[in-house]
């Protein structure tokens, strides 16, 4: 007794489902990429290269430490050829594991070394700096601190939100390692504990929480205040740049790279990281995703951001320091942060 | 054959754990027992809870004369469709300091929304329907003579409910309960952004760095679901049930009297609470980030038709798949004491618990590695077959507490008149099936239409559905175009459900 209704919406579904599944099948020649960059933030660049190059390309989007997962299980059956990665740290697990092609000099020497693997198998595409947003209702730019340093001073007792387990924060953490050292930095770590910082999942949670006057200050990186200003011109909050190249400033990059399993594709994936490092894509990043540009010497448009320049910024090599980011979280968990 | 395809993941992580080693390790210590406590303590409170607003709320909108109940029916089951993640980003911007509500009426005495009372009131409020569509499904199939036999011997609506008709649902509420239970526990997106320590926040976090940890505590997850599901199997046999009736009379109606004004109360904060602020947080971002540069923030209708069709196509192509494949394993285990049955039974169920991630990773594993099934990797078919995976539980519940409704000695008396296995399926047991089937398809139906790790790994190149769509654009902070696509898989599931489930339960009470 199945009704008609339901076979008819069944027979609709399968058709649309079966349609759209055919049209994107890909295969061949074609260029397939997984991006951790999410669309709103690649699309029209990757639309923009194929219709320069004819390089017919598919794209898989998601979260980088899901997409690297991936592509680790798939092994060397994976269809992929380009990883995009939102974070050193999910490209550095492929290149830990064997799994990223060398890179051309042409490509690598667009950047400079800070921003790129010292075995030049992935580099960085654009940057994000890590700033310290504030509410501006609520706090006057006297109170603003010096170094990220000052924030385990009492007078910002249980007033900074930080996001232990989010990727970003824990990139920081490994580069105040590297610049800082290990004691420095887990004394920094269990002095934000000892100032109870509120902890938060990820950027997003703390900008918001920032904006709603929940909290007055947090450790985030700059673009999501950026992109809530975007869209809520009168939010009260703000971005802050440590001054003096302080380390709680220092710029994280998003990275792209060529994999293993490219094969022949491996020339056209090379293409494609030059392509993202051109003048046009570096101006995308500038102008549309209101990054760093790292490539091409272009300046960001933001407001009151400093230049690449003015701020310091150690190279995260990942692949040559394997097992950082264990050891990181160990201190983060030793901190007693994540509990939080 | 059906249990193998079930049992995928969980062989999938006692191979990558003993792969890995260090399990004994990472499960004796402490990194485990804390947020194995906290897992338990939310799941199980938390079924509770769902069990009690989720019935309540069945039979208030099923068996009484309230207000507006044909609109509530719907309503009511839509809060399952909104993302965890979603659901708690919007329940915080409601209802945190500083939030929607403070800004519109000055709340700002507002506790904290984190911890464990924030994750619990969240996830009561985002998963009551895995009790309510089961339980409003079973109700919808009493006979009348029940409440009437107790109406006429003088009881009130509440004292009839407690004494004649809960008995009889008690089936669907432990199976919904059930359900909740493992769903709790395979969360993240809640608890994560809620602040609850618990053991798919540790899985996330180690899961790059620190495979031996991720993959212990998976497995870790998947044993607790296993002995979850079989004790409450072994309590479910105990139980009882009235025979479902298939057409003819209307189910009374309970007058509710002067408790009609607080059972309205009480049904419109539900829906006020789970889906209206949701809702109206979605809207507010919308809305914010409409202003002159549309195009720029990805804001357009025309944009939103492509992951419209496919979340609906593959939605209901997962549902009817999954009620089909578990309808089987439903007989076995319901009518038959079979140890086979019991293991199927467990192992579909147990599904459910692990989190999409560790199930897409499972099924990448497999499909690689086994003959002639590589060309179907990132296809639509290996695609619902992750999902049915996934979801097969929620159907199978559904259908056991159907297939147990169904009365033997009609299936005996059609045999003795000459008619077939068959046509004694389609004429008989079907029919009286129908609105408990169409309850699991329904749970189903609203939980692909918001899976996310799943879909982002397993989906046909260029295969994008609302959900991934939100979710790319909450990662990017492009929360007018998250809201958009929000509100827009709200509005569909609202319609599918009405289509395949409640339209169902309401042939009583044209």
């Amino acid at each position: 007794m199945l009704r008609r209704g339901v076979a008819a919406l069944l027979a609709a579904a399968v058709l649309t489902a079966g349609l759209a599944s055919c049209s994107t099948s890909g295969g061949g020649d074609r260029l397939t990429i997984y991006s951790g960059r999410q669309e709103e933030l690649i699309t029209p660049l990757l639309e923009d290269f194929s219709d320069e190059t004819g390089i017919g390309i598919d794209v898989r989007y998601g979260d980088s430490a899901d997409l690297a997962l991936l592509i680790d299980e798939e092994g060397d059956r994976s269809p992929a050829d380009v990883f995009l990665s939102q974070s050193p740290g999910a490209v550095g697990f492929l290149d830990a594991g064997g799994r990223l092609e060398q890179l051309p000099v042409k490509a690598l020497d667009q950047v400079e070394p800070r921003f790129r693997s010292g075995d030049g198998r992935w580099v960085g595409i654009s940057g994000r700096v890590r700033v310290l947003v504030y509410n501006t209702d609520a706090v006057s730019p006297s109170d603003l601190p010096q170094s990220v340093f000052d924030l385990t001073d009492p007078r910002y007792e249980g007033d900074v939100a930080i996001a232990p387990t989010n990727a970003s924060f824990q990139d920081f953490v490994t580069a105040m390692r590297e610049l800082a050292g290990d004691d420095r930095t887990f004394a920094w770590l269990e002095g934000m504990e000892a100032n109870r910082a509120p902890t938060y999942a990820n950027n997003i949670a703390i900008v918001e929480a920032v904006g709603r006057g929940e909290i007055p200050f947090g450790l985030v990186n700059h673009y999501y205040n950026e992109e809530v200003l975007a869209e809520d011109p009168d939010a009260p909050s703000a971005n802050y740049l440590f001054p003096n190249g302080d380390i709680g400033s220092l710029v994280l990059v998003t990275a792209a790279a060529v994999l293993d399993t490219a094969g022949d594709r491996q020339e056209d994936g090379a293409r494609l990281v030059r392509f993202l490092l051109s003048r046009k894509a570096q101006e995308f990043y500038a102008r549309e995703t209101l990054e760093y540009p790292l490539a091409a010497g272009i300046e960001p448009v933001i407001e009151d951001l400093p230049s690449l320049s003015e701020i310091e910024s150690p190279s995260l090599d990942l692949s040559s320091l394997g097992g950082q980011l264990i050891r990181t979280k160990d201190l983060i968990e030793q901190s007693g942060l994540e509990q939080g | 054959m059906v249990a193998a395809a079930f049992a995928g993941p969980l062989v999938y992580l006692v191979v990558r754990t003993a792969q890995e080693g260090g399990a004994p390790e990472v499960l004796r210590s402490e990194t485990a027992l804390g947020p194995l406590t906290r897992t338990l303590l939310l799941a199980a409170t938390t079924a509770v809870a769902c069990a009690l607003l989720g019935t309540t709320l069945a039979w208030l909108v099923m068996r009484t004369d309230l207000p507006l109940r044909r609109l509530f029916r719907v309503l009511v089951a839509l809060p399952l469709v909104i993302p965890s993640f979603v659901g708690a980003l919007a329940l915080i911007a409601a209802f945190a300091r500083g939030g929607l509500l403070d800004e519109l009426f000055g709340f700002d005495a507002l506790p904290p929304v984190r911890g464990y009372w924030a994750a619990f009131a969240t996830l009561t409020l985002l998963s009551y329907p895995y009790v309510y569509l089961p339980v409003a499904a079973r109700l919808s199939a009493l006979p009348p003579s029940l409440e009437e036999t107790g109406r006429s011997l003088g009881r009130s609506p509440a004292q009839v409910f407690r004494s004649l008709v809960l008995p009889q649902a008690t089936g669907a509420i432990a199976a919904g309960a059930l359900l909740v239970f493992l769903y709790v526990i395979s969360d993240f997106g809640a608890v994560s952004l809620l602040r609850y320590d618990t053991l798919t926040v540790r899985i996330e976090s180690a899961r790059l760095f620190d495979p031996p940890t991720a993959l212990a505590l998976g497995l870790l997850l998947a044993v607790v679901a296993l002995v979850v599901v079989m004790s409450e199997r072994g309590l479910s046999r105990r139980r009882v049930n009235t025979e479902a009736v298939a057409a003819g009379r209307r189910p009374l109606q309970a007058p509710l009297g002067v408790w009609k004004a607080p059972a309205l109360a009480l049904v419109v904060g539900v829906v006020g609470i789970a889906l209206v602020a949701p809702v109206a947080v979605l809207a507010q971002w919308t809305l914010r980030g409409l202003g002159e540069d549309r195009a720029a923030r990805g804001v357009e209708w025309s944009d939103l038709w492509q992951p419209l069709l496919n979340t609906g196509g593959i939605a209901v192509v997962t549902a009817v798949v999954a009620v089909a494949v578990v309808l089987p394993v439903a007989y076995l285990t319901t009518r038959h004491q079979s140890r086979v049955g019991a293991v199927a039974n467990a192992l579909v169920v147990a599904g459910f618990a692990l989190p999409g991630l560790v199930i897409a990773l499972a099924v990448v594993f497999w499909v690689l590695r086994a003959p002639l099934v590589g060309g179907l990797y990132q296809t639509f078919p290996l695609l619902v077959f992750a999902y049915v995976v996934h979801f097969g539980a929620q159907a199978m519940r559904a259908s056991q507490v159907a297939v147990s409704g169904v009365p033997r000695r009609l299936g005996d008396a059609a045999r003795s008149l000459g008619s077939g296995r068959w046509r004694r399926l389609r004429t008989v047991d079907l029919p009286l099936m129908l609105p408990g089937l169409g309850a699991g398809a329904g749970l189903v139906l609203l939980s692909t239409m918001k899976e996310l790790p799943a879909t982002l790994l397993l989906a046909p190149t260029g295969f994008d559905t609302l959900a991934t769509r939100i979710w790319s654009a909450t990662e990017s902070a492009y929360f007018a175009r998250a809201g958009l696509s929000a509100l827009a898989l709200v509005a569909l599931s609202g319609v599918l459900t009405w289509l395949l489930t409640i339209r169902r339960l309401e042939r009583l009470d044209a």
